[in-house]
């Protein structure tokens, strides 16, 4: 454990009853932690594989690198939603609070690659579709609503104070918030969509090399994701610790 | 007392009680023809653009007033406290979810229909069978946006700033029903053909069937503390 | 009914936490059959706190409660509950409040029973008015109406005389009286001592969500026991 605790808070907290809570920050945190080196690795490598070992695109050009980071960071916005779901239903049968942790760090990070998917898009899209916006992509479409879905999941925890109420409040406007996915991707696909085929048909193109980099890619993304959540839920941990230890 | 009968005793209630403040009802209706002037002025009437528009401006003119009947819906259960009076008492909370969506899903669909109404003749279009189908979309919606719209109305209806968070919770969950909605009106009005009218009706009565089994579920977690 | 000897309602170690506040702390309590408690305490004290988790309108964060009610858990049946709000509908008549709650627990021939509660409290003359209309304490009549039209074996009364003037006060008094006769369990919240002496038989007082202070109402000193009222609200906060 490389993270810092000053020594006396570190024995006040081994005194305590909720010890366990401790066990469980320092439980995320050595995931953090471990994952810290491999991350440094994946990411370097990533790098490499999206700027130098994946060649050019022949029509798209040195645009089209950017896919590789924009499909590992759209692949994470929706395994952190699906977290965010799990740990609303997972809170609602047991009301254990870390499963709340769970569903908040989700979003926070969720959020920022849902963010990370809408600004790669638009650079990438305006070079090879003339338009910023493609309002008819059911991808784009739906990652928006998502992103809007989100954010108002955070603007819902931000209005409420700390309590069970909260928690509970939150794990259901998750559930709803993910129950709108399927619906929002058929609504788009029927109703909106001029580019039907997009990635299907660049996905049939790639060389071995290009999915080598992509490959790389996601899982470099992942890894992150994971490190991120964990991060936030240690944090979140530790600050109702300190609650509970300032004021009981 | 069965279920069912005492959903409509909770109806019921809602009811009258809006029959009673006939002002709040027919605030929301006025708010509704508001919206489809205001679009009226902000285009040029007569263009074929503002008609091609026209749906999308109907179904606008839809989900405003929609917003503010929710608002209502819980405001009035927390001025004396009431909402405790039904949470406390025997009744299931699924029972009290379809009271409290039933009597905002049938107010909706009747200042929807005036608002349908008040757009045929503002925008001049004929009145013929077609607007049955529109109505239909109408129905369907309505009861979607009521299923969604009770169960977040009823977990806003304690925080200070209910009026602005609830369209912030609730419109970016009901974005895909304004598509196949919009659509829908747009092939009956303009295209005079019904092809994937179908389409629309499913996608609705999916939206309908899931947010109505999530409200049942949901609704004792949001009401209960 | 259960057994006199068993008590009627028992809190263990019930505390509510609002995120760092402590509503209700450590609250040890048994109530019996026929009981009628006041519980005493300044504002922000975590009485309503307290009467809410056993109206079961909040969970606290830790302890327990039990009921002694038997049959089919229905605690909800058993508890009536008197809020600091009216629980009413102002668009509604009083008629029309007592009907639709009636109906809601589920009691046969609702009509009856509501004409029944009206006249109990003395409000059959405004029977057909809207509760929007009511004074005060014709309002508050109804609220306990409202609360005591499934006979419930407990009945929960959060500050019932605020707004009430004094004559209102005092046929509240007479109502509940009637009440505790009849053999109901009353738990009563307030910061006014002067009523609740009169009406309680037990005594507690509760300060930053702790009970600290309890007697019997019959060896109670009145004057005494509003010093000692001062003295635990007060003695802590000049420490």
């Amino acid at each position: 454990m490389s993270f810092t605790w000053p020594p006396d808070l570190y024995f006040l907290i081994m005194l305590s009853p909720i010890n366990t809570s401790w066990r469980l920050a320092r439980l995320y945190l050595r995931i953090a932690d471990w994952s810290l080196i491999p991350l440094y690795f994946l990411m370097v490598v990533a790098l490499y594989g999206a700027f130098l070992y994946a060649p050019t695109e022949r029509e798209m050009g040195e645009v089209q690198r950017i896919f590789y980071f924009h499909v590992g960071a759209a692949w994470n916005c929706f395994l952190a939603f699906f977290g965010v779901f799990l740990g609303g239903v997972a809170y609602l049968i047991t009301r254990k609070r870390s499963w709340d942790h769970l569903a908040a760090s989700c979003v926070e990070v969720g959020v920022v690659f849902t963010t990370m998917v809408l600004t790669t898009g638009p650079i990438w899209a305006r070079p090879i579709w003339n338009t910023w916006w493609p309002w008819g992509d059911p991808r784009i479409m739906t990652t928006m609503v998502l992103w809007l879905i989100y954010v108002a999941y955070l603007m819902l925890r931000s209005s409420l104070p700390e309590g069970e109420t909260k928690y509970k409040y939150c794990a259901v406007f998750g559930i709803i918030g993910f129950l709108d996915v399927p619906i929002v991707w058929f609504s788009i696909r029927w109703w909106r969509t001029i580019h039907p085929v997009v990635i299907t048909s660049s996905g049939a193109e790639l060389e071995p090399e290009m999915i080598h980099a992509l490959f790389v890619s996601v899982i470099a993304m992942t890894v992150l994701c994971v490190t991120l959540v964990m991060l936030r839920m240690a944090m979140r941990l530790n600050s109702s610790m300190a609650e509970e230890l300032t004021h009981s | 007392m069965n279920p069912i009968a005492l959903t409509w005793v909770l109806v019921g209630k809602d009811l009258k009680i809006e029959y009673r403040s006939r002002q709040a009802y027919l605030t929301t209706v006025f708010f509704a023809l508001l919206i489809l002037v205001i679009f009226n002025f902000a285009f040029d009437p007569g263009s074929p653009a503002t008609r091609e528009a026209a749906p999308g401006i109907l179904w606008v003119a839809l989900l405003f007033p929609g917003i503010i009947r929710l608002n209502r819906s819980f405001q009035v259960e927390m001025e004396e406290g009431t909402l405790y009076g039904l949470i406390l008492s025997p009744a299931d909370r699924g029972v009290l979810f379809l009271g409290k969506f039933l009597a905002n899903w049938l107010f909706l669909m009747v200042v929807d229909l005036l608002v349908l109404l008040a757009f045929v003749i503002v925008y001049n279009f004929s009145f013929s069978i077609q607007l049955l189908w529109i109505a239909l979309l109408i129905v369907l919606s309505a009861l979607g946006f009521s299923a969604v719209g009770t169960l977040l109305g009823a977990m806003v209806s304690t925080i200070r700033t209910r009026e602005v968070l609830l369209p912030v919770l609730l419109f970016p969950i009901i974005l895909p029903i304004i598509l196949p909605a919009v659509s829908g009106t747009q092939e009956i009005l303009l295209a005079q053909e019904i092809q994937s009218l179908g389409r629309s009706v499913e996608l609705l009565l999916a939206f309908d069937v899931i947010y109505l089994a999530a409200g049942f579920v949901l609704f004792d977690y949001v009401v209960a503390d | 009914m259960p057994e006199p000897s068993v008590p009627l309602l028992r809190l263990s170690k019930v505390t509510k936490r609002f995120g760092v506040i402590r509503a209700v702390w450590n609250v040890d309590l048994e109530v019996s059959q026929g009981d009628s408690l006041a519980i005493f305490g300044p504002n922000g004290a975590g009485k309503t706190t307290l009467l809410r988790i056993i109206a079961s309108l909040t969970q606290p964060t830790s302890g327990e409660i039990e009921f002694a009610f038997k049959g089919d858990n229905q605690s909800r049946n058993r508890v009536g509950y008197v809020s600091h709000l009216s629980l009413l509908y102002n668009e509604l008549t009083g008629f029309e409040n007592l009907l639709f709650y009636a109906r809601l627990y589920g009691i046969q021939e609702a009509h009856d029973r509501a004409d029944e509660m009206l006249a109990k409290m003395g409000l059959e003359e405004a029977r057909n008015q809207r509760t929007g209309e009511y004074s005060r304490g014709m309002k508050q009549r109804l609220t306990l109406a409202r609360a005591l039209l499934h006979e419930p074996q407990l009945l929960l009364l959060d500050e019932p005389y605020t707004g009430l003037d004094q004559h209102g006060s005092r046929l509240f008094t007479e109502v509940l009286r009637g009440l505790k006769q009849e053999g109901r369990t009353i738990l009563l919240v307030t910061h006014n001592l002067g009523e609740g002496l009169e009406l309680c038989d037990r005594v507690m007082i509760q300060n930053r969500g702790e009970l600290v202070f309890q007697a019997l109402g019959e060896h109670l000193d009145k004057s005494g026991f509003e010093k000692l009222y001062f003295q635990a609200v007060e003695g802590e906060r000049t420490e």
